[in-house]
């Protein structure tokens, strides 16, 4: 069983994502088993070609890439959201799997944090 | 498992339909802070087992709701004491 | 009494933008006095203004930073807040003041600059942990 850290704010507009994605990075420096969920706004965090020089702040999809390699388990990604904000899972970021937002899939957690 | 799920926002707020959907049949919901503005929102069907914070309906002129279970602090206590999982929305 | 249960709080809201430091107290208040323990507040992402000793708030208004921070003391309870939040907050203690130099420090006692790991730790354990959020 392991933790889920959902993000449900969108990329820049707010630091929200930022700090919630450095939880499930220190979960994993910790050995915790981590997953994050993206639904709602939040799956524009997702969305490829995200240029943000223009605001002084860092690529948020840079981070999100490279959270497997840090030890985050699964980067799940809400189908309803998808479509709301017409992203085709061939228009996201690279190792990303597509679930349903159901109590079903939070029933796999024993710990959900929603910042 | 049974969850109770907590959630402070007002009802217009994506995140408290969030939390509608992650709610089970078994899980109970207790509305804290803006979330009580809930029990006087005609668009909103709530679960039938849900709890609201005692100092927040008073506060917002809502004591004496029929639809949901009034709680104080020291229920809230007991209800998260209870739960086998807490998800804060 | 319940000597089995405890409970771990985040406070993820700022005072005087949310009500999430007062739900808090009242809460820990609650769990106290039903013989339950508190093993540790953690201040996360806007929560770490609670800890601002600089908080001034008008006489008749209360000092929430001032409110917890003698609830924790009285208590003996380890409180937080996350050093990556409040440094880019401005939330310093003396020896973050002297690395950055900066002219001042203002965290409130008994809090303490630690990391992720502090929250890691009570998630890994058998504590029960409640966020107290904004209402954004």
């Amino acid at each position: 069983m392991s933790v889920l850290v959902i993000i449900d704010q969108a990329p820049y507009g707010s630091w929200r994502g930022r700090e919630s994605l450095d939880m499930a990075l220190s979960l994993a420096a910790f050995d915790q088993p981590a997953s994050l969920l993206f639904t709602g706004p939040g799956v524009n965090w997702l969305r490829a070609g995200q240029e943000p020089a223009g605001l002084s702040q860092k690529a948020v999809e840079r981070n999100v890439s490279a959270a497997p390699i840090f030890g985050i388990e699964e980067l799940l990604v809400d189908r309803q959201s998808l479509a709301k904000y017409q992203l085709e899972p061939s228009a996201l970021i690279a190792g990303t799997s597509t679930v349903d937002y159901t109590p079903e899939l939070l029933a796999n957690y024993y710990h959900v944090v929603c910042l | 498992m049974k969850t109770l799920h907590i959630v402070n926002k007002s009802p217009d707020q994506a995140r408290f339909g969030r939390c509608l959907a992650a709610l089970e049949a078994s899980d109970q919901l207790l509305l804290t802070e803006n979330a009580v503005i809930a029990l006087a929102d005609a668009g909103i069907v709530l679960p039938s087992e849900n709890y609201a914070l005692a100092a927040d309906l008073e506060a917002r002129g809502l004591a004496g709701r029929p639809t949901t279970t009034v709680i104080d602090y020291p229920g809230m206590v007991r209800l998260t004491a209870d739960a086998d999982r807490i998800i804060c929305w | 009494m319940h000597s089995q249960t405890a409970f771990t709080l985040v406070i993820t809201g700022a005072p005087y933008s949310t009500q999430a430091p007062q739900t808090a107290l009242a809460f820990a208040k609650a769990a106290l006095a039903q013989g339950y323990s508190i093993d540790r507040v953690f201040l996360y992402g806007d929560g770490v203004h609670l800890s601002s000793a600089l908080a001034a708030p008008p006489s008749d208004e209360t000092n929430w930073p001032k409110a917890w921070a003698e609830f924790l003391q009285g208590n003996d309870i380890p409180a937080v807040a996350c050093i990556a939040s409040a440094l880019r907050r401005g939330i310093l203690n003396n020896e973050e003041q002297a690395r950055y130099q900066r002219n001042a420090s203002n965290i409130i006692e008994p809090f303490e600059l630690l990391g992720l790991g502090e929250w890691v730790e009570s998630i890994a354990s058998t504590s029960k942990t409640l966020y107290f959020h904004g209402d954004h």
